[in-house]
Formats: structure tokens, sequence, C-alpha cells
């Protein structure tokens, strides 16, 4: 008659120990969602600004772009070009 | 009494069947169907749009990209001011403002008011704390090199249902590829019908599309559009195109038409431009063509390089027909060299009818010519050659040298490129590699089609275009102290059942450096104006672009 009331017991005092875990966990969790959320807006904030800048760095370093502002600051094509086809020896036997 | 137990039972078994069956009626046969009403009032279902892939060039530069655009939108029902409202939103959107005021003044919790709005004008209206005013997040196509490689990229419209959609060149090619899957999420509404802001469900389904980098170089791309532009308002043509293309590896270095369009506005523009000409369009490719008819006639070995022409000292008759060459000078017993130096049609008249018609088919089909060269372009053709009992004895004679068949520019470039490379026909590509969501590159390998000729034609039939550019009609023009293999070509214009003599498309086409060849290039202009001749127009053009690659490319000059 004493074993099925200790078993009794323990169970009792098991499911209040898990219920005390239990809010306890979800106490600490509940505002994870709010950090979450904030951690989340962050990330959307510098993809947002990391977009807008690509954006202006592409324009910027397209050639189109480039060649405009070459132009614009007085540089033309090359018209000569020079060339050394031989080498020169390093050294000569005599 | 047993018998009214039995009836009672009875009975109420009975009762209870018939609520059985009509709860399988409800849960298991109109299932979808409530289930879908119970959706609909409960929320509405969202797309959720799928950021498109990126089109880089072979330095990672995004070529076609997105950028951040907003749909603005409203809610009617919390708009105080309409009035006012409608006169901000159209001021500021650039709209008209009756038809701001039309949508606002709609019965309804959501309206879309307008879509594309930059950030700035995103960030203006925020500030003014509009009440009832919002934005949807959405992206556009956006080109950092505007209109470079318009129709080689294509562009982005909309299907039926409204969803991004690639049109023409490599948007439409690769367009699943590129779009990705769009995602699914649901909207909750009260019982008013009012939403309710919820977290959107992220396992819903939508991926990203894969981008894709291409094989064209951007700088040689660039130095190609600009040097046709000078050369079609040099020349007066009416249009121009040209192509470079790795003979090793059938990459696409550069690809360019004029006129073109923008694809950012391509609604603003006919669309006859939206095609690509230069694997769309067919033409009689006239001398271009001879270097093909020669190498097929030199790996039959039906003629060497010395063979002499014993027909070749005057027009030649053929069926009725008399050929002439296209200056009217005529060299008797000249050789097979000469005739591609002098571009002698009747050299190449007898050098057809010495390869034969069968010899003809069997060679041009392996050389790629009358069907897709299979690049990977939306809006390729081909004009199949006709079957052999329709060939007539001018018809070989014509085709010999390029009047009487109809090609497109890919497949010359491609044709020209296999003599480059060895004898060996590489499939033409213009997509490299595909990048994945997570970044790492599949590299798609360049593709062997066929090998028409032995390596042994191919460096002969190099020689000759090599001799044909330092002593022939284009030697004025060639950049010195480089080895160029080419052709020049002066197509005449079918027109109403006979050629103009006036109008012609003026071609150049061959590859440099001439022993290891790092490059194959065709350039076409449409009815120069200011000579009719591809060695006054096309050639210059080419070998003007050759230097700037050869240059570029950091290869010297051998000296003469």
């Amino acid at each position: 008659m004493k074993k099925p009331g200790l078993m009794i017991l323990t169970l009792v005092l098991v499911i209040l120990a898990l219920s005390v875990v239990k809010i306890f966990i979800s106490n600490n969790v509940s505002t994870s969602g709010v950090v979450l959320g904030k951690i989340q807006e962050e990330l959307d904030k510098y993809k947002f600004e990391n977009s807008i800048i690509s954006e202006k760095l592409y324009v910027a370093a397209s050639l189109t772009n480039v060649s405009k502002e070459a132009h614009d600051a007085g540089f033309i094509d090359s018209k000569s070009d020079l060339v050394l086809n031989k080498q020169i020896p390093v050294a000569i036997k005599q | 009494m047993t018998w009214r137990y039995r009836f009672v039972f009875i009975g109420i078994v009975f009762c209870f069947l018939l609520v059985v069956a009509r709860l399988f009626y409800w849960q298991v046969v109109k299932a979808k169907e409530l289930s879908a009403l119970g959706q609909a009032q409960y929320g509405t279902n969202l797309k959720i749009l799928p950021q498109r892939g990126e089109i880089k060039t072979s330095d990672g530069f995004p070529i076609a990209g997105n950028k951040i655009t907003y749909l603005v939108f409203a809610n009617p029902k919390e708009i105080k001011n309409k009035g006012e409202v409608s006169g901000i939103l159209a001021s500021i959107l650039d709209l008209d403002i009756a038809s701001v005021s039309a949508q606002v003044n709609l019965d309804r919790f959501w309206v879309p008011i307008r879509s594309g709005v930059g950030s700035e004008i995103k960030q203006k209206l925020e500030g003014l704390n509009l009440l009832g005013i919002g934005f949807n997040k959405q992206y556009e196509r956006f080109y950092p090199e505007s209109s470079m490689a318009a129709q080689l990229l294509g562009f982005v419209g909309k299907d039926d249902s409204g969803s991004d959609k690639g049109y023409f060149g490599i948007e439409g090619y690769y367009d699943r590829l590129l779009r990705g899957k769009e995602g699914l999420a649901v909207q909750v509404h009260d019982a008013f019908g009012r939403p309710i802001l919820a977290k959107m469900n992220h396992a819903s389904g939508a991926v990203d599309g894969q981008s894709l980098i291409l094989s064209i170089d951007r700088s040689i791309q660039f130095l190609v559009e600009k040097k046709l532009k000078e050369g079609i308002e040099q020349y007066g043509a009416t249009s121009g195109m040209v192509a470079v293309m790795e003979p090793k590896t059938g990459k696409i270095l550069a690809m360019v038409s004029f006129p073109a369009f923008d694809p950012r506005e391509y609604q603003n523009y006919d669309d006859s431009l939206y095609k690509n000409p230069f694997i769309s369009d067919l033409y009689e490719p006239g001398s271009t063509f001879k270097p093909l008819v020669m190498s097929s006639a030199l790996d039959a070995k039906v003629v060497t390089p010395e063979t002499k022409c014993n027909i070749c000292e005057g027009p030649v008759s053929v069926s009725g027909y008399e050929i002439h060459t296209w200056n009217n000078k005529y060299f008797k017993d000249i050789n097979m060299i000469e005739t591609i130096q002098h571009s002698d049609n009747t050299g190449m008249v007898f050098t057809a009818q010495k390869l034969g018609l069968d010899r003809m088919l069997s060679y041009l089909g392996r050389f790629g010519i009358g069907n897709d060269t299979g690049i990977d372009l939306q809006g390729e053709v081909s004009a199949s050659l006709k079957p052999k009992n329709q060939w007539y004895a001018v018809d070989l004679a014509t085709t010999g040298f390029g009047q009487g068949i109809s090609v497109t520019p890919i497949e010359i470039l491609n044709g020209i490129s296999t003599i480059a490379n060895e004898g060996k026909r590489m499939e033409p590509h213009v997509v490299e590699a595909v990048e994945n969501l997570d970044g790492t590159v599949v590299k798609i390998p360049p593709k062997l089609i066929d090998t028409p000729i032995n390596s042994q034609t191919a460096k002969i039939m190099t020689e000759i275009m090599i001799n044909a550019v330092n002593k022939g009609e284009a030697s004025w023009a060639r950049p010195k102290g480089y080895r160029i293999a080419g052709k020049t070509g002066t197509a005449s214009i079918p027109i109403q059942g006979h050629y103009d003599p006036n109008q012609t498309i003026a071609s150049f086409v061959g590859f440099a450096p001439a022993d290891n060849p790092k490059f194959t290039m065709l350039v076409i202009y449409n009815r120069p104006t200011t000579s009719i001749y591809g060695a006054e127009t096309a050639a210059p053009t080419f070998f003007k672009i050759a230097k700037s690659i050869l240059e570029y490319y950091g290869i010297p000059p051998e000296g003469e």
C-alpha cells in the first residue's frame, strides 16, 4: 500500500518541477521574439542600404560612366604605340 | 415485445448511418471546397515575388541587375481628406490627379497607386506621414551600362498573369533559370475584412532566381559598340552589326547591332528592334562564304592551292546565266590562292564545280550552314539548304561565291571560327557559368560539334586568308606587324527577283593572331552609302577593332 502512494507522490513532484521549468523557460523565451524582430529589421535595413550603395557603385564603375568622366577630364584615345620587339640580352659572350 | 426492440434498434442504427454519410459528404467529398471558402474568409493568398537572377559579364559586373522599387498603395478606408492626399500623391508621383482620385475614392481596403517608385520618392512620401498610404517592396530590372548589349540581353516584361517574364536574347532563353519561384503567403483578415498584421510564413516556397555569368568581355563589348557606332555614321549605313567569338571555345566575347533599343524603356521602341539580327536575320553572305567552299574543296582534295582555274579568263556561263567577277577583271590560269586574294567569282565557280553538289552539301552541313548553331539566345533562325533534287547547276555555281544562299551572320562567324580552330566547330555560347544562390558557380563546358575539315586543311586555308589580307583589296587598312586572316564580302541584295547593283551588304570576317587565334570577328554594314564595298567599309572597322583587341590582350606586333 505504501508503494502506490510513493509513486503518486513522485509523479506529482515531477509534474510540479517540470511545470516550474516550463514557466521559467517560457518566461525567458517570450521576449526573444522582440529581439529577433529587431535583428530582422536591422538586417532588412542593411540589405536595403547595401542595395542602394551597390546601385550607385555599379553606375559609377560602368564603362559608360568612366568613359564619359574620362572624356570630360580631357583624356583622348592613344594614337601611337611603342613596341619593343627584340629583347636586349643580359650579357654578350665576347 | 422483441420485435419492438429490434425495430427501434434498426431505426437508431439507420439514423446513425445517415449522419455518418452526411459527415462523410461534408468532410471528405466537399473538403477542398469548404477549405477554400474558409481560406477566403480567413485570409487572401499573396504572391511573394522572388528576386530575378542577375546577368553578369565575364568580370563579374552585373550588366542586368535588380534595384529596389516600391509599389505605392492606399487604404481608402483610412484616408480622411481624400482630395488633399490625391493632390499630394499626384504631384510627387507625377500622375494625373483624376486617376489618383478615382483610385483613392474606391470602396476598398487596398488600391494600387503607382509601381516602380524609387527609394528617394518613397522616403519623401514617408516623411509626409500620410495616413492610409503604404509601400510594397518590388524589384525592377536595372542596367548599369545603360543600353549596352541590349539585343543580346533582351528585356523583362510581363506575362498574362502579370509576373515578370524575359523576352528575347538571354532574358528570354534563360527565363526559367532567372525568374526563380514565386512563393505564397496568407494575409489574415478579421471579421470585417480588415487585414491583420501578421508575420509572413517564410516557408512558402519563394526561391530567388539564379544568376548567369556571361562570356562577354565588357571592355571588348564597349569598344566594339563605340567603333560600330562610329562606322555606321562614317559610312552612312542603314544598320550594322559585329560579333567577336573565341574560336577555341565558342565563347562569344562581344555582340552588338545598331539600331538597338533601351531595355529600360523597351515599350517605347518599335518591336522590330527587339530581335537580334546577328542570329535572327538571314542574308546572302557573298564573298565571306568563299573560305568555307574553298576549304571544303581543299579538304576533299579536289583542288590544291596551286590548282589553276581553266575557265577564268572571262565571264563564266552556267545554264544560260553569265557570271562575272565583282570588278570585271579576269585572270587566266588563276590559282586558288589568288582566287581568294582577288575574290574571283569565276574561280569560285570552278571550285564549286570541282567539289560537286554532294560534297558541297555535305561539307556545308558539317560547317553548320542551314542549321541553328545552338547559341543560347532566344530567336535564332536558320534557312535549311534545299533538298538535293532542287539544286540546279547555276545554284551550285552561285553558292560557290556566297550568293543564292541564305544564312545568318552567326553561321558565317561559326564557320570561319572552325577554320581558325584547326577545323573543329564549337557550339557558340554566351553564358559561361551559372551562379547558384549559395554562391557556387557551375561552369558550362565548351562543346565540340563537328570537325568538317582536318587541321592541315585549316592551316592551308588560314595562310590563303592571310595572303588575302596582305595582298587583297583591304590590305591598305590592315594594322602592320600582325598576321591576320580574313576575307572581305560585298553581297548584292536581292530585291523583287533581281539584285540591286547600288545596294549591298558589306562585310569582313577574319581572325587574329592567325597562328594562335584569340578571336574571330564578323563586321557587317547594311547598305553603306559612302562605298558599297566591304574592303572600304567593313574591313577598316574590322582592323580598327582587331588592333584594339590585340592591344587589350597585350599581343605585340611581330614585325613585317
